[in-house]
């Protein structure tokens, strides 16, 4: 068994990002354990621009963004692990770790999970028909071309219009693929809107709202899909079915975290965001085990990865020191317009930040917090999305002696 | 004539909408930053995008570096670069800003590197 | 018996879990027998495509071939599964009366159960079931201790590789396309790869059997494929039911009606549907079915939601007759009246896969009333399975690694699956080389992520270690292939920077 201050689950964004800011306040005992043969995750594949306007303002390209963490953890010289897996994490924050050398335990003062998200697939959406070959996630075909050099089909046929799918149809495109369309099961789009317009705009690939794929064919290799219209309640417009020929159809249809471990660990999760339930520290129901990144709550920008991991070892440090001391425990109440909030739970009435997601896109929305009749605050947001995170900052004097602590939007 | 675009440069995605006549830019409402007002000018008489795409690499860590062209290029250009860009071959080591083409099409394009490439390790590490 | 080249003394046609059966049968003697399979890898017809059920015996008509060799089946079947390395498990299960009516139904089966000799048949109570199973509704229930659940898609494959193992010749992706006689005692198959010779023809070909037939000159059977589809649940939901649970089976409806599997490797299935479809290639799913599914297993599991379903899959039956006509239709193993030598398998529904082995004796039986046969001295019954690196416990993970460093890489993050069992699946003594051979073999990809993971790491092994171009690795054989190649067609050797400019200009086309 070896003894570690802090082990943090996870070689990619959040994962170095927490790995830095550790180092940074002094927490010298650190090991990142990553199962993947390189460091910074899913940004390695992610070799598009647009990484990094908020954090380096400037506009990197995904790798760009994870070697600037990279270089520091090497730099730095912490401790990292490639090519090994967790498969084991106890509520006592013992991690059994497997690579070719053989099989570790470890226990850690603190977990840092940063395991990101996988994609949800064919199966749990249940697209009836055949099990042909040209099916693939959007992050798996993003893997196969950015990193493995292959090309995955000619003919495409996209499901789902969130920010994976979208970057997929421009990348399909410069790479010599035909994408003949997207199809969107909600009425709008659910990825940033700037990428409906450099994804699909530029390349004259139509998006088509409110319809899904209903069948698919094929004897060996994919050979067509059916798509149909929805109606307001979600039902097939009758009529509205069309055949479309293709040989690959890319499934961007939700990310969900990684929750395997943190189940295992016994640790409480929320129901919407599939991730840990958490405090304004990043505390999951297990003490001493914390969440950033996307394995906490899907992100859409990955500078808010960086910035809610090095917000979170703020706590790691104070659990190290013995001071983060549990004064209260309110539930932060979720009312209407609201999809979920992160943190679940406020421990303290300090400075927290507080991440949301909207049910529906809108405009001059209001946000309330409020404790009980008491408005704490109000933010007014010019332009709402659910594909967009929004984050808001409360003061330890907004939130001192609330009893309760309601968030809504209006 | 009046068309509204959606700006590219940052998350925000502002709105802008534009009042034109052929390249006579007459009106620009709903950008917040300057970048945005050069971002709709732009589009109306010579639309500009980033590329990106990857590259082979011979006895690297990563099968392929990913690459961009520095600036902004003309938009008609993406697929043509696109093309070049699976044909042509490196060795590792790679530095990330590293020029892995110049002047292509001879229009001042070139392609720097954004992934860092180490030589690839003989043996299993 | 001397053979050259494709001359042998028996062929059987069709590697599902009954043609292997008969092979590994077959190869306790001094035999050439040769295994022709039109699909890329064995069991790949109905075999895989159930829920995995050892049947106890007491839904069989007393009388019948089906419940002499399914309860014969079923008590030889944990000696089979021992000796061929198939994980078996006797879980039990309970079929549960909602309503009062439905008791009589129960003890009916009991009786037929009793008359067939199945062992150990008890009708339960309300108390006795909410015990055995709290997450259950039922109010009474007909409990089946010895019936079991077993991997259907490893007990083929390991019937076929002991049989492989034992001197049989396995030819895959080689489809029959017709018989000819070639004199009173040989047969000539043509395929769409080689010629064969055979004495013998045992025809097991599945839905195809009547196809066959057809081709030596029978034509009186016709077979009729019924699809069944099935939900599989996530593994995190395994906790709610604890043996198989079925519905008392209403008469005419056909089938054993909607039921809840666990499998062997930790799910529970629910299923299978009933419904008779044109195509005898059609695997699909549907969405009414799939929303039948979940109602209908929500009337004995309230727990159960949409959430839980990971994938959703079909098989399909070949019932020997229409469903305007019905009817029960027992086995059919015999030796055809007007063609001899040519044994025909049909109509092998469940509990086919209970009684594969006793089938399979018959099937020597048969013969044997016309040949008499040498035993094989090096007959070997035992055969070893790939050695699942997740079930061992701690201290044989840690020699594992250490002797193979392969067993420290895990490739499936959900089911934990390890390079080293990918590569022996990959280099499994069928020469099946194909996605699903591989998730057949290891379970890999079947998890929550469904390939998510692991799917590119496979394509990589693969790749590397067959030296495979990107187009030969498929799903499922040639047809199906995953990649159309490499992306880059680089214009030649390694370009440094300098060249690279000269280059460009190359290319400004």
């Amino acid at each position: 068994m070896q003894e570690k201050e802090v082990i943090i689950i996870g070689g990619g964004a959040a994962g170095l990002a927490a790995a830095v800011a550790c180092q940074q306040k002094r927490i010298e005992d650190i090991l990142i354990i990553e199962r993947g043969d390189y460091l910074g995750g899913i940004l390695q594949q992610c070799i598009h621009d647009g990484f990094g306007l908020e954090k380096f303002h400037t506009s990197l390209a995904g790798p760009e963004y994870a070697q600037r963490y990279i270089d520091q953890v090497k730099e730095k010289e912490i401790p990292f692990l490639l090519n090994s897996m967790v498969v084991n994490l106890t509520p006592q924050k013992e991690v059994i770790v497997i690579n070719y050398k053989g099989l570790q335990h470890y226990r850690a003062k603190v977990i840092i999970l940063a395991m990101g998200c996988r994609e949800r697939t064919r199966g749990a959406i249940n697209i009836p028909g055949a099990r042909p070959s040209g099916i693939y996630t959007a992050g798996v075909a993003q893997e196969l071309i950015n990193l493995k050099n292959y090309m995955i089909g000619e003919k495409i046929v996209i499901l789902g219009s969130g920010d994976i799918g979208l970057i997929m149809a421009r990348r399909l495109s410069l790479e010599g693929a035909e994408v003949i369309m997207v199809a969107e099961k909600l009425p709008y789009s659910s990825g940033l809107p700037r990428n409906v317009n450099q994804c699909l705009y530029d390349f004259d690939i139509p998006l088509l709202l409110s319809h899904t794929v209903v069948d698919i064919e094929g004897n060996g290799r994919l050979s067509g899909v059916t798509i149909a219209q929805l109606g307001k309640r979600g039902g097939i417009i009758p009529g509205s079915k069309r055949k479309i020929a293709c040989d690959t159809l890319l499934l961007s249809v939700g990310l969900i975290p990684e929750n395997e471990l943190s189940r295992e660990a016994g640790i409480i999760l929320d129901n919407i965001t599939g991730g840990p339930q958490v405090d304004e520290r990043g505390q999951t129901s297990v003490p001493g085990i914390f969440a950033c990144g996307n394995v906490l709550q899907v992100h859409d920008i990955v500078d808010n990865v960086s910035l809610e991991a090095e917000y979170i070892v703020e706590g790691v440090a104070e659990f190290l020191e013995g001071k983060l001391t549990k004064e209260q425990e309110i539930k932060v109440e979720l009312g209407k317009g609201l999809r979920y909030v992160v943190p679940q739970t406020l421990i303290r009435s300090e400075d927290s930040i507080f991440s949301f997601r909207v049910n529906q896109p809108g405009r001059k929305k209001i946000l309330i917090f409020k404790d009980g009749k008491r408005i704490i605050k109000k933010k007014i947001l010019r332009r709402v999305n659910p594909a967009e995170m929004i984050r808001v900052k409360l003061s330890s004097s907004e939130l001192e002696g609330i009893k309760t602590l309601k968030v809504k939007l209006v | 004539m009046e068309r509204e675009f959606i700006c590219i440069i940052c998350p925000n995605g502002c709105r802008i909408s534009v009042e034109y006549e052929g390249i006579n830019i007459k009106n620009i409402k709903g950008d917040e930053c300057p970048k945005g007002k050069d971002y709709v000018k732009n589009e109306i008489t010579n639309p500009l995008r980033v590329f990106t795409g990857s590259v082979l690499i011979e006895n690297g860590d990563f099968s392929l570096v990913s690459v961009k062209t520095p600036a902004p290029i003309p938009k008609k250009y993406l697929k043509k670069i696109g093309e070049i860009t699976r044909r042509i071959k490196m060795e590792a080591p790679v530095e990330i800003g590293q020029v892995v083409a110049s002047n292509l099409l001879n229009e001042n394009i070139d392609l720097i590197a954004t992934r860092k490439i180490e030589k690839k390790k003989s043996l299993s590490s | 018996m001397k053979t050259k080249n494709n001359h042998f003394d028996m062929v059987i046609i069709g590697a599902g879990v009954v043609g292997c059966a008969v092979a590994r049968e077959l190869s306790e003697y001094k035999v050439n027998v040769a295994v022709l399979e039109k699909e890329d890898d064995v069991g790949w017809g109905i075999s895989c495509r159930n829920s995995g059920v050892v049947h106890a015996g007491f839904n069989n008509k007393p009388g019948t071939l089906m419940a002499q060799f399914c309860v014969e089946g079923n008590k030889s079947f944990a000696e089979l599964c021992n000796q061929l390395d198939v994980p078996y498990k006797k879980i039990g299960k309970l079929v549960v009366a909602k309503k009062k009516e439905e008791i009589k139904g129960l003890q009916k089966l009991k009786q037929q159960g009793d008359t067939n000799g199945v062992d150990n048949l008890q009708i339960i109570d309300l108390n006795e079931v909410k015990r055995l199973e709290p997450n259950v509704s039922g109010i009474a229930a007909l409990y089946s201790p010895e019936t079991a659940i077993t991997s259907p898609y490893l007990l083929t494959i390991a019937l076929a590789e002991n049989a492989l193992n034992n001197g049989v010749k396995f030819f895959l992706n080689t489809e029959v396309k017709s018989i000819t006689r070639l004199n009173n005692s040989h047969f000539k198959i043509n395929t769409t790869k080689e010629e064969f010779i055979s004495s013998y023809i045992i025809n097991s070909a599945g839905l195809y059997a009547d196809k066959i037939a057809r081709m030596a000159g029978t034509k009186k059977y016709h077979l009729y494929p019924c699809r069944g589809e099935y939900h599989i649940l996530d593994k995190n939901v395994s906790w709610l039911i604890n043996h198989l649970i079925y519905p008392v089976p209403q008469a005419g409806a056909g089938g054993l009606g909607i039921h809840l599997t666990p499998t062997i490797d930790g799910n529970i299935l629910i299923g299978p549907s009933n419904e008779y479809i044109k195509s005898k290639d059609n695997l699909s799913v549907t969405s009414s079915v799939m929303k039948m599914l979940s109602s209908e297993a929500r009337k004995f599991l309230p727990l159960i939601s949409p959430g839980y379903i990971i994938r959703s899959y079909s098989g399909l039956r070949a019932k020997q007759a229409p469903s305007s006509e019905g009817g029960f239709w027992d086995f059919v193993i015999e030796e055809s009246d007007t063609v001899d030598n040519f044994i025909n398998l049909i109509g092998i529904e469940s509990p086919g896969l209970t009684a594969a082995q006793p089938i399979a004796k018959k099937v020597v039986k048969i013969i044997n009333k016309k040949e008499r046969f040498n035993p094989n001295p090096s007959f070997n019954p035992s055969r070893k399975g790939i050695l699942q690196f997740e079930e061992q416990n701690e201290e044989i993970k840690k020699t594992l690694i250490k002797q193979d460093p392969d067993y420290g890489e895990i490739v499936c993050r959900c089911e934990k699956i390890t390079k080293k069992e990918i590569l022996e699946a990959a280099n499994n003594p069928l020469g099946a080389r194909s996605l699903i051979s591989i998730k057949y073999r290891t379970r890999a990809m079947m998890g929550r992520c469904q390939g998510g993971y692991c799917l590119p790491r496979i394509i990589e092994i693969l790749k590397e270690n067959f030296n495979l171009v990107p187009r030969e690795i498929t799903l499922k054989g040639e047809k199906s292939y995953l990649l159309m190649g490499y992306r880059s067609n680089e214009v030649s050797k390694s370009c440094k920077k300098k060249k690279l400019l000269s280059l460009e200009e190359e290319l400004l086309v």
